[in-house]
């Protein structure tokens, strides 16, 4: 019981912090003068970080193995793997645009743990026996950790296709006025001010020159955290399958959940291949990443919904025919 | 810069360890990357047409595509050597620049030696490679909203041609291509051998040789080309030793010629793609042989009963042979379930004795779930159980085997039951007393009105009273179901696994590449980098700015070292 209100208030207070790192987020898009509200976002931040630890900490004491078993563990530690990506670079002392995507990626899927799944989801449950061996921590981890960059990844992506669809528009269509009001031109110029910040160089105030390295720094890091989730993707997918040689008595099994995956793999595979044409680098790959994020919550959460294949752990039996 | 000294006397001798040949410059743009500028385009154009169309028209965009490619390419090709050396060197280094004589291609003979060459450039293409990897994709996405394995009705109600899906899409197409069984479809197969076929073309005519250019270190002459660079800098008033010894302790490969310097780290990460390939062609080869040579059988036996090894498994396919271990008899000594406190299974236990023909026991192991018995080249996995039998003592007679029928197999729930007739078994309404169970902890018993009497543990000894008649559960017998199968694929899969993993954490390494050129009392400095370019500027900068200065006095020496 003791354990249950504490996994209560470290949900709560986890959730109230993000929400609260957001709304300064957004303050600080709005007005930039805040530069110690930004630094009190990433206090809060680290907040989320340790409660979520500690929340995960909990149920695992709690239920005796690593909660990482069904979609509402998963989520979290989902958002989890969020809060660690967002600190990585406030570590590092260099600041990028991660946070900007990490920040409500973590709001989101918190939030949807919390509130969107129903309150029986949340109850700890047994492990099924196939679920009951070694490999369950180093597959689960991973795919989720695989996930969470590359929606990271496909997401810087799509900035990056939404900030280079809007320099088109602003040639072609001369109300500038209009555009400058509306709030994704803000959020830009906002990171521009802060790509200035981190170059620590004078450059000459040309707004394309500023969009330019914009799109130049979203590409150059999309791709990074993507060939990090795409790593995590790999070791996960393989140590299912050696874990599947296991368990249901083949390394491959053509699993909705396992295909899935698969076709995540592939999409990527793709974005890496048409990152190796120079001409084509920046927006094709960005349209291909940007694929990815749809058919990773198709992955993650599509085939779960349906409740399809040996992946079900809310309906799953030991019948693998 | 006085504390940095001391370590100067050793450079010239740490630099020519090592002294190699100079080799020609090949940092060049290839003839390669002109063709697929415009092909890419052409294969986005067909990725937004249907699926089915895709794979066709494709083909035969490259088809066209290789028609004008092959202008371009046609000298290329004529001349033997390998593609290394089809690469134009350009301004940089001139003089260094090999030219390879072109010789003539004569007539039909040379056409049927092209032609081999002709194919491996077609499927080498890196447009083509894309439309395989998103068709499959897109099959194996098919695959999983087609419900696989069904009777052909089913797809004549799935999908009726009075009302096709998307207008066109009947079970005409899905029975024609074979997408009921989508991953054995020829379709499929066929599309993961193009891509196989793709992938081994591909390393062989672009990896290789961009690896081979990749790991010919260069010096690179002139300041300009030097500045050409991804990154560029110049330093005043430093040395090119400082420079080389502090990218050493960065973990460079520093190679040193005169005024020249070339570092590079990292090369790894240049080869590694070449490795992500072979060990997709490792796991494709891996699954290939566990297609065509395995054999799969499952069985269910009750504890207590035997069954040979051979009797169960089914081959797969035409490399399938049988092995010695085939004639092993294996017997389940017993079938258990471990519970939770709250009664749910928490694992499945069947303990197995294996005996050869002359009837020797040759292993015995309690296998379950993730814990499969491996003989032999053959794997016994725990997958399914049912209960048997109940052994049942009525009134102190008996025991009595009553045989359970499975009521309810679907599902997460299992329901099994079994009756016990009471007075004449012969009388057209006979009654009796039903027993219900759902696992092998707790038998529900009914009357023979069907009145719930009561439930009973076996083994608990309890007698139950029903109607005047003394009711013991002795036992429940459950069976055991088991899968079994060989695969001489997975070593070889699984060798691929282990490659692919460390080849894919290989690729996160950029191969980092740094040129300096003593210039008087300046350094011209220019660096790339194949991945982490923001962190390569990052650290190129904070090594630059370490680089000493150096001051009048120390000068003259330095340029006496650089120059001599």
């Amino acid at each position: 019981m003791i354990f249950l209100t504490l996994e209560h208030i470290l949900t709560h207070i986890s959730f109230s912090v993000v929400s609260i790192v957001i709304i300064i987020h957004f303050l600080t898009l709005l007005v930039n003068e805040f530069v110690g509200l930004y630094d009190s976002s990433e206090k809060g931040m680290l907040t989320t970080f340790l409660c979520l630890t500690g929340l995960l900490i909990t149920r695992w004491i709690y239920s005796g193995h690593l909660p990482i078993s069904d979609l509402y563990e998963s989520l979290i530690f989902l958002s989890w793997i969020f809060s660690i990506i967002h600190m990585v670079p406030y570590f590092k002392k260099h600041k990028n645009y991660l946070s900007t995507i990490t920040a409500p990626s973590t709001f989101f899927t918190q939030g949807f743990a919390t509130w969107g799944l129903l309150t029986d989801m949340h109850q700890s449950k047994i492990l099924v026996p196939a679920l009951q061996s070694q490999w369950l921590i180093m597959h689960v981890s991973m795919m989720v950790s695989g996930y969470a960059a590359l929606l990271c990844g496909s997401l810087l992506s799509a900035a990056l296709l939404v900030i280079t669809f809007r320099k088109v528009i602003r040639i072609f269509g001369k109300n500038k006025n209009l555009l400058n009001d509306s709030f994704p031109v803000d959020e830009i110029q906002y990171m521009m001010e802060k790509s200035n910040i981190l170059r620590n160089t004078f450059f000459p105030s040309s707004r394309n020159y500023y969009k330019f390295q914009l799109i130049q720094q979203l590409d150059h890091w999309g791709f990074r955290i993507l060939s990090i989730g795409f790593l995590f993707l790999t070791i996960g997918i393989l140590s299912g399958a050696v874990w599947a040689n296991e368990a249901w008595g083949s390394y491959w099994n053509w699993d909705p959940k396992e295909t899935w995956a698969f076709i995540t793999w592939t999409i990527f595979t793709i974005y890496f291949h048409t990152r190796t044409n120079k001409n084509l680098e920046g927006l094709n790959s960005a349209i291909v990443a940007s694929i990815g994020f749809l058919i990773i919550w198709i992955c993650y959460f599509g085939v779960n919904l349906l409740g399809i294949g040996l992946h079900s752990y809310g309906s799953f039996t030991l019948i693998s025919n | 810069m006085e504390i940095l000294n001391p370590t100067k006397p050793l450079n010239p001798s740490l630099f020519n360890t090592h002294f190699l040949k100079p080799l020609p410059l090949l940092n060049s743009k290839t003839i390669k990357l002109k063709p697929q500028v415009h092909t890419l385009n052409n294969s986005k154009r067909s990725k937004l047409s249907l699926t089915i169309i895709t794979c066709s028209k494709l083909n035969t965009s490259k088809e066209i595509k290789n028609k004008d490619k092959n202008v371009s390419k046609k000298i290329l090709l004529s001349n033997s050597a390998p593609p290394v050396a089809s690469e134009e060197s350009d301004g940089g280094g001139g003089s260094d620049g090999e030219k390879v004589p072109v010789k003539a291609g004569s007539g039909a003979l040379g056409f049927l030696k092209r032609l081999p060459r002709r194919v491996l450039t077609v499927l080498s293409n890196l447009p083509l490679a894309i439309g395989e990897m998103f068709t499959i994709g897109v099959l194996m996405a098919l695959g999983t909203i087609i419900d696989q394995g069904e009777a052909p009705e089913y797809y004549f109600q799935k999908f009726p041609e009075e009302n096709p899906v998307l207008g066109f899409f009947t079970w005409k197409w899905v029975l024609t291509l074979g997408f009921d069984h989508m991953y054995s479809s020829p379709v499929f197969l066929g599309m993961l051998a193009l891509l196989g076929t793709s992938l081994m073309a591909c390393t062989y005519t672009t990896q290789i040789p961009l690896a081979k250019v990749a790991r010919r270190w260069n010096y690179l002459h002139s300041a300009d080309s030097i500045r050409k660079q991804e990154f560029s800098d110049n330093l005043p008033r430093a040395s090119v030793q400082d420079l080389g010894v502090i990218l050493m302790g960065a973990g460079y490969e520093v190679f040193l010629k005169g005024p020249s310097l070339y570092a590079f780290k990292g090369l790894a990460g240049r080869f590694s793609p070449i490795g992500v390939h072979l060990a997709m062609l490792l796991i494709m080869a891996g699954a290939t042989l566990t297609a065509t040579g395995s054999f799969r059988g499952s069985v269910t036996v009750p504890q207590g009963l035997n069954f040979v090894v051979g009797d169960v498994l089914g081959p797969s396919g035409f490399l399938s042979t049988p092995t010695e271990a085939f004639n092993t008899e294996v017997h389940v000594n017993r079938f258990y379930m471990d519970y939770y406190d709250g009664g749910d299974i928490k694992q499945f236990h069947t303990d197995l004795s294996l005996f050869d023909l002359n009837g020797k026991e040759v292993m015995r192991k309690t296998i379950s779930v993730n814990d499969p018995l491996r003989y032999g080249g053959i794997t016994m996995y725990q997958t399914d159980w049912s209960i048997s039998a109940l052994q049942v003592r009525k009134d102190d007679e008996g025991p009595f085997n009553l045989a359970m029928a499975p009521l309810k197999v679907s599902g997460d729930n299992k329901l099994y039951g079994t009756f016990l007739p009471v007075g004449d078994v012969n009388s057209p309404d006979v009654k009796g007393i039903s027993m219900l169970a759902r696992d092998l902890q707790s038998i529900v018993l009914y009357d023979q009105e069907g009145k719930f009497v009561g439930v009973r543990r076996p083994n608990s000894k309890l007698p139950i009273d029903i109607d005047g008649m003394k009711i013991v559960i002795e036992d429940a017998i459950g069976s055991s179901g088991l899968e079994l199968k060989t695969d001489p694929g997975v070593p070889i899969v699984y060798a691929g696994f282990g490659a692919l993993m460390l080849t894919t954490c290989m690729s996160y390494l950029s191969h980092s590449q740094v040129w300096a050129l003593q210039d008087g009392t300046a350094v011209t400095v220019g660096g790339k980098t194949n991945r982490a370019k923001g962190e390569f500027q990052d650290e190129i900068n904070r090594l630059l700015d370490k680089v000493p200065e150096i001051v009048e006095s120390s000068l003259s020496k330095q340029s006496d070292v650089a120059s001599g």
